[in-house]
């Protein structure tokens, strides 16, 4: 741990002379990253290997934020990023508190090598072949948070993420493990990659209107945009008071969505968020009600509704925001084969590429790079790249089943005001009736 | 910023391991940013210090960035075998004078603030009741340092100022727009000509509907027309588009089309003497008169000008990997048509003025649809608002149907800058709906 030598007392001490009035929020983020990628091959800089570290330091009084922040974990820019935010006394010179970290570790990854070939023999192994270029890092990460009186501990988070390119699409995944063999991440990323090539010359489906079954995957990306996103302090804020979506049925009752970051996959799992506020098991939806929204420490200060606990940063050198961690949706009563039942045709959405929601107009969108029809309880043809289209309140309400068992349903970049983010999941799949597919 | 006999050193070091190809790059910058929304205001500095260095011989080769000062001592990673390492040689750049507007200092506190209050304040003098929903202001500067192992030796600086800005109109539910620019100083932001730019997307969106499906002569204000450029870059960067898209002898597009690319623009929000490699940048002419003479490529790329680099190499920062792109490339304006010459030419047709989401473009099957909002026009005059409209054809129909082109070219922040005057195009058709 890189942090566990930095005089975290002398820094809370530097900090609370900033610290002027009772209701100011001040704080230092230390961080340490590190990447380290084997690209595709061929290509030049084969293995690539990124390290960062440093800091903010961050005033805020009456709704007003300074921030400074620099790379390098080193007592005289701390103490002058420390007088770039102070109010009162910016002139003086505060004491340099000793910070001394840990130096980085030899970079050593053997794990990413071998992922390359394992994954062309998971393909093969579905008696397919053809050319991938995969590309696949390491991704960890280190903070730590220190305010004038509070001093969490450190937290971490080490996880993988793989693209792969061949000529009928492209496949990003994260994975918290970089495991072989059966149910492994290699099984994983092989079976979507050959479901795409299998999918790669089906025509995409005309438009459509009826059942939609989504299988865990689709359901965390669609459930991260309608739901996480809809319920982010700021987001609420841009159509009017946060508080005032608590109570508002949202969805169909089946439905009960959370936030855990303390329940995400081990290596990403949180105990406290990037401002070193507690992690809450914060029910988003609670049959199908707003009752949580997402919030960090200054959405949190505008009304007691709002819990922090989830104010996350994407780098040091932007300021913290509501966003979610780990989505965990509730699972039902709902068999495969009672998802699937039904006279009517309907569409099997076995993965979503992205999603994208108009904050204003609730309109959504959730991208399939394919599908599978289903008629009577049973699987039928693939179907080529459509979209799931609606207006988020209507879509949501439409959930009628909800599966037996939920899956750890894979994760994914969430990119929000610059800050890119990864985000987690366990789901079950859904049924919804009557939404509308187009090409 | 002189840190040559120290990255000779690295250097050195790394030849010992017998890495006989190196480079490094050194980068220091210092940036303010300012945000505001109708609850918050957040001033943020922040300082960069980081190195980045490729390094390999015949067999192997790494990449390894990182913050803080680089050591001749590393760590260096183990290289592990790949595609060969190759590395430019040291070419004479052409004279090149530092704009002065590079050493001016980087905005202060307050008056970014005041500029993000006074884009809300025209915006709802321009459209009341329409409020600005966040407004970010970032200003930054940095040197950059570069040495490689074949005695190149390069050092640049930069200048850069972006403005983000999203706004959301009057009524329930309202509609939104956003906008993104950038320029060499904040200074260059003009708030009244940006809140008329986001309160004409507003108010044509809340009051515009999707046209039935129509054809005519469409103008497209350089908001629209960067994004179709913007769409071509594939077949403008890289190995070239190919004979199926050229038509005989080369005809690429109109012969009102001239399309650059110019890595030492002056005025240019990347405007530099060398690009991300340490290679000379230069104007270079992608499409002259319609026709097609060449692809932007590499030094290093099959098919590039032996002799004649094009500087082409773009390094957003130290963490990123070289790579071939566009800097400025534009669309030649034509200096004697105004817009409103283009706009009177127009029987029946429409004037769209802005984009209002990403577009498609399938290379492949040679088509496009991009979302747009405007005016449908008759006689040379608007004559109603248009929203929800997509604009549709063939890429190769658009190069080939731009009739005419004004004066007011415009970059915009995409792909590098790309910039377009207004264009007059016919063959296109507008439709509800992208397919």
């Amino acid at each position: 741990m890189p942090f566990s030598k930095l005089d975290t007392a002398a820094v809370a001490r530097t900090l609370s002379q900033i610290a002027e009035q009772s209701t100011d929020v001040v704080d230092a983020f230390f961080e340490r990253r590190e990447e380290v990628e084997l690209a595709p091959e061929g290509e030049a800089g084969a293995l690539r290997v990124w390290r960062e570290e440093g800091f903010a330091v961050r005033l805020v009084r009456e709704g007003l934020t300074w921030m400074a922040s620099r790379d390098a974990i080193e007592a005289r820019p701390f103490a002058e990023a420390l007088r770039q935010v102070a109010r009162a006394i910016s002139a003086a010179s505060y004491p340099e508190p000793t910070l001394e970290v840990a130096p980085p570790e030899p970079v050593v990854a053997p794990e990413l090598l071998d992922f390359p070939a394992a994954l062309s023999r998971a393909v093969r192994a579905h008696h397919v072949g053809f050319p991938l270029r995969v590309a696949v890092r390491r991704h960890r990460r280190w903070i730590q948070v220190v305010g004038p009186r509070l001093v969490p501990g450190p937290e971490s988070e080490a996880f993988y993420s793989c693209a792969v390119e061949s000529s009928w699409g492209r496949y990003g995944a994260l994975l918290p493990r970089l495991s072989t063999g059966a149910g492994g991440a290699v099984e994983e990323v092989a079976l979507a990659v050959v479901a795409l090539f299998r999918a790669r010359q089906a025509p995409s489906p005309l438009p459509f209107r009826g059942p939609a079954v989504l299988a865990p995957a689709a359901v965390a990306v669609l459930l991260h945009e309608a739901v996480a996103h809809a319920l982010e302090a700021d987001t609420l804020f841009q159509g009017g008071n946060p508080e005032s979506a608590v109570g508002v049925a949202m969805a169909a009752p089946c439905l009960d969505v959370l936030d855990d970051p303390a329940a995400a996959p081990e290596a990403v799992r949180r105990t406290t968020d990037d401002e070193g506020a507690a992690v809450v098991r914060r029910w988003l939806l609670r049959g199908g009600v707003v009752e949580q929204p997402l919030a960090d420490a200054l959405w949190a200060r505008t009304s007691p509704v709002l819990l922090p606990g989830a104010g996350r940063r994407g780098t040091r050198h932007l300021p913290p925001g509501p966003r979610s961690t780990h989505l965990e949706i509730l699972p039902g009563g709902a068999s495969e084969s009672d998802l699937l039942a039904g006279t009517l045709e309907g569409l099997y959405l076995p993965e979503a590429s992205r999603g994208a929601l108009d904050p204003l107009s609730g309109e959504f969108a959730l991208y399939l790079p394919y599908a599978r029809r289903f008629r009577r309880g049973a699987l039928a043809e693939t179907v080529g790249p459509c979209v799931l289209r609606g207006r988020v309140a209507d879509l949501l309400t439409r959930v009628v089943a909800v599966g037996t068992e939920a899956k750890p349903a894979g994760a994914g970049w969430c990119a929000k005001g610059g800050q890119k983010l990864p985000v987690w999941a366990t789901a079950p799949a859904l049924r919804l009736e009557d939404v509308e597919v187009t090409p | 910023m002189s840190q040559a006999p120290h990255l000779d050193e690295i250097l050195r070091a790394l030849l010992k391991r017998h890495l006989t190809d190196a480079e490094i790059y050194v980068k220091r910058g210092r940036s303010r940013r300012l945000e505001r929304t109708p609850v918050t205001e957040t001033s943020s500095t922040s300082q960069e210090r980081a190195w980045a260095v490729r390094a390999g011989n015949r067999r192997a080769s790494f990449f390894a960035a990182a913050t803080g000062d680089p050591s001749p001592a590393g760590p260096w990673p183990e290289p592990v075998a790949g595609h060969a390492l190759e590395l430019p040689e040291p070419e004479p750049a052409p004279a090149w004078t530092l704009p002065s507007d590079f050493d001016t200092p980087l905005t202060g506190e307050r008056e970014g603030l005041k500029l993000l209050e006074s884009l809300g304040r025209e915006l709802e003098a321009e459209l009341p009741k329409a409020r600005l929903l966040r407004a970010v202001l970032e200003d930054g500067s940095s040197e950059a340092e570069l040495a490689n192992s074949r005695g190149l030796r390069a050092l640049t600086r930069s200048r850069l100022s972006t403005l983000y800005l999203e706004a959301a109109g009057p009524g329930s539910p309202a509609v939104t727009a956003s906008l993104y620019v950038a320029a060499r100083e904040p200074r260059r932001f003009h708030p009244t000509a940006l809140a008329r730019r986001l309160a004409d997307r507003l108010a044509v969106s809340a009051a515009g509907a999707p046209p039935a499906r129509d054809s005519g002569d469409v103008l497209l204000a350089p908001g629209v027309a960067v994004r179709m450029v913007a769409g071509l870059l594939p077949l403008l960067v890289g190995p070239g588009p190919g004979s199926r898209v050229i038509g005989a002898r080369g005809r690429f597009a109109s012969d009102r089309v001239t399309l650059i690319d110019n890595g030492r623009l002056a005025g240019g929000v990347f405007e530099a003497p060398v690009d991300g490699e340490g290679v000379p940048t230069r104007e270079v002419v992608l499409v002259e008169e319609g026709v097609f003479r060449q692809p932007l490529l590499a030094w290093w790329q099959e098919g590039a000008a032996h002799g004649e680099p094009s500087g082409c190499v773009r390094r957003s920062g130290w963490r990123d990997l070289p790579m071939p792109g566009p800097t400025h490339l534009y669309l030649k304006p034509e200096p004697k048509t105004p817009v409103a010459a283009l706009l009177g030419a127009i029987p029946q047709g429409y004037y769209l003025i802005d984009t209002t989401g990403p577009g498609r473009f399938d290379l492949a099957t040679d088509r496009f649809a991009l979302p747009v909002c405007g005016f449908a026009v008759e006689t040379g005059r608007a004559s109603a608002p248009v929203a929800r409209a997509w604009l549709c054809g063939g890429i190769g129909a658009f190069l080939k149907g731009i009739v005419g082109v004004g004066r007011d070219l415009t970059f915009h922040p995409l792909d590098g800058m790309i910039g377009s005057p207004t264009l007059l195009v016919t063959g296109l058709e507008l439709r509800a709906g992208p397919e």
